[in-house]
């Protein structure tokens, strides 16, 4: 779907186990190293690309929650500040789920993992504002339950110049323990609950995608095996923080961010 | 145009990588390697050297943008030392196992703890088991010919390898010595475009090398390409000879070895000293001489095995040590299990020097020479392995 947006005068570079199985098989030029390469390798890329004066070919470098959000966000911060000319995707499935589900720093809060056996006691941090907050050209969340909403924010990325970071959410159904059938139902909830709100940040100004209406956090969470060890109060302070996140979008919303 | 004057090791590295026609240089500043990538900057700024140069913020990632430039098409250069080498550890495994000729200089830098910003060759040395190509220099004039001759030999499809052109920091990275600077068009004819047959991204010629999935195989072609390497290396430096005149005698460089009982074996800055001392003791009819080991990897095992029974005592120089390890230093125990299994074999002593970038003094080295010529003598050395500073020789810096 991804590379569906971006067109066939493009190359993939990977990493993270996640990541890197998702591209191995396409038809494209593609390369992936491991997960601390996050957005190294498609620099080099895109240097030698420009070297051989092949700025035609879009380059789309993409890694996994483990790898931005822990072991190589330094990297992504690197390429984002010396606005490395490529499409930087973050697959986020929100927990280290190729070697069976461990904590990262993309986990949510409440959410159960091998490694955070009684809930995670710290927030999944905000990677998208990290990013926007070095003032690329282009910032977007995005979630593979709207998948029109993704395939138009590729399509506008890739005809920007520079760094371009799209987060997009995808459901593990093992690590989030849910009925696989329902991934899509479950992904959507994400966005419906603004728990994942979909935005966009072009030019440092904010536009946001989701509809103002807002279900219970708790349909969302009710929905995953991942959250059940949740009390009442975490649940509260849950929705206490989405809501605030939810009125400081919209209140931004149209305007400009990082003055 | 062709030109000599005096240059500094970093200097004419960068110089040489410009003659090599570096097409990516993503690197990362540290002691005692800066000056070389500042001079790079500033030759890419000043548009006298056309490249791309990434300001990476460690060294992790200058290697793994290395490694993506390389697969892309482009020749690749890029440089660093001592916590550097170690940072890039996790990408530097990478060239070797996937065949890339990127270039590099390890500028030689101690490694903390006690940290110092002087030489020592633990650095480069850790990264002997990687698969890089690995060639110890002496002076400017030898980083700027190695460098260039360093990407003809990676880059030749027998061997298709990274090579590291090493040398001290200081004693040859900021020490100015005459260095002749070929012309462009000559290294052009000497060094053709970098094309490699197993690897393009673009999207009208994809071709990826390097998912064999058997590990054993795919180690044993790196392998297979290191022993590859040494006729290569030959080649390549006898070729270098004719078109600009400089030889440096393949893998090693046997100096004052005619007749000799006895000898010394060095690497990289210290050869220059030693070269001296040799001078001064055979002038005073000591049969002493100098191997300078060149070439570390691959580790010139037949040649040594063929003038080894030459000589009754070998001394080796280690700026290095291995802790713990059956020898000590890490060349005098390569050496040992190189010359096993020869009728004729020299004795082998392991003499520490220079560690943590102290100097390796004339008397130092005085002291050496003399041991290894009454090991010659006596059939063995009395120390297997010899920390020659504890030694009284006089002031070390």
């Amino acid at each position: 779907m991804i590379l569906d947006a971006v067109g066939s005068n493009t190359v993939v570079y990977g990493d993270g186990p996640c990541a890197m199985c998702a591209i191995r098989n396409i038809k494209l030029p593609n390369f992936s190293i491991h997960f601390s390469f996050a957005a190294d390798g498609a620099t080099g890329i895109v240097a030698g690309l420009r070297a051989k004066g092949r700025e035609d070919i879009t380059v789309v470098s993409s890694a996994g929650d483990g790898s931005i959000g822990d072991i190589s966000l330094g990297k992504v911060s690197a390429a984002a500040e010396r606005n490395e000319n490529m499409i930087q995707i973050c697959v986020d499935n929100e927990a280290y789920m190729n070697t069976g589900i461990q904590k990262s720093g993309l986990t949510p809060f409440g959410a159960w993992t091998t490694t955070t056996p009684r809930g995670k006691e710290a927030m999944k941090k905000d990677i998208p504002m990290i990013i926007a907050a070095h003032k690329p050209p282009y910032v977007a969340t995005a979630s593979v339950a709207y998948p029109n909403d993704l395939k138009a924010k590729l399509r506008k990325a890739k005809e920007i110049k520079g760094f371009k970071y799209i987060h997009t959410v995808i459901p593990c159904p093992t690590g989030w323990r849910f009925d696989p059938a329902k991934a899509i139902e479950v992904t959507k909830l994400g966005v419906d609950t603004w728990v994942w709100p979909l935005y966009e940040i072009e030019a440092n100004i904010l536009k946001v995608n989701s509809r103002s209406e807002q279900k219970p956090v708790r349909e969302y969470l009710d929905a995953q095996g991942r959250f059940r060890g949740m009390s009442p109060e975490q649940i509260d302070f849950l929705q206490g923080e989405t809501d605030t996140r939810r009125k400081n979008l919209l209140d931004a919303n149209g305007k400009r961010l990082f003055l | 145009m062709s030109f000599t004057r005096m240059m500094e090791g970093n200097e004419a590295a960068a110089w040489s990588a410009k003659l090599s026609r570096a097409e990516v240089i993503p690197a990362y500043p540290i002691t005692p390697q800066t000056e070389l990538i500042s001079s790079l900057a500033s030759m890419i700024a000043d548009g006298k050297m056309k490249a791309e140069y990434i300001k990476v913020e460690g060294e992790h990632t200058a290697m793994a943008a290395a490694i993506g430039a390389s697969v892309t098409g482009a020749r690749v250069f890029t440089a660093s030392s001592s916590q550097g080498i170690l940072f890039m550890e996790e990408p530097f495994w990478m060239p070797p196992g996937m065949r890339l000729p990127i270039g590099m200089c390890i500028v030689n830098r101690s490694i903390a703890p006690l940290g110092t910003l002087r030489p020592d060759h633990m650095d480069s040395m850790l990264q002997r088991d990687t698969g890089w190509i690995q060639l110890y220099c002496e002076d400017s004039q030898e980083v700027l010919d190695t460098i260039i001759m360093g990407y003809r030999i990676g880059e030749d499809k027998r061997v298709y390898l990274p090579v590291a052109t090493c040398y001290d920091g200081y004693f040859v990275s900021a020490t100015a010595t005459p260095t002749n600077v070929p012309d462009q068009s000559e290294v052009d004819d000497f060094l053709p475009p970098y094309k490699h047959e197993w690897y393009s991204l673009l999207p009208e010629d994809f071709r990826m090398h390097g998912r064999e999935t058997n590990m054993a195989k795919a180690r044993y072609e790196v392998q297979q390409a290191q022993e590859t390497a040494k006729a290569v290396i030959e080649e390549v430096e006898k070729d270098w000879k004719k078109r600009f005149g400089r030889y440096y005698d393949g893998m090693i460089e046997e100096y004052q070895c005619k007749d000799a009982d006895a000898v010394l074996m060095t690497m990289g800055s210290m050869t220059g000293t030693a070269r001296d001392v040799v001078d001064e003791m055979r002038a005073n009819g000591k049969k002493i001489g100098l191997i300078k080991l060149r070439c570390f990897r691959p580790f010139p095992r037949e040649e040594l095995r063929r003038i080894a029974k030459k000589y009754k005592a070998i001394g080796v120089a280690d700026r290095n040590t291995s802790f713990g390890s059956a020898g000590g230093g890490i060349v005098a125990t390569d050496l040992a299990r190189a010359l096993y299994d020869i009728d004729e074999r020299p004795v082998i002593a392991d003499f520490h020097v220079g560690l943590g970038g102290t100097d390796v003094t004339m008397n130092q080295i005085e002291y050496m020479a003399k041991q290894t010529l009454r090991a010659a003598k006596a059939g063995k050395f009395k120390k297997a392995v010899d920390w020659v500073e504890f030694h009284d020789l006089g002031p070390v810096m």
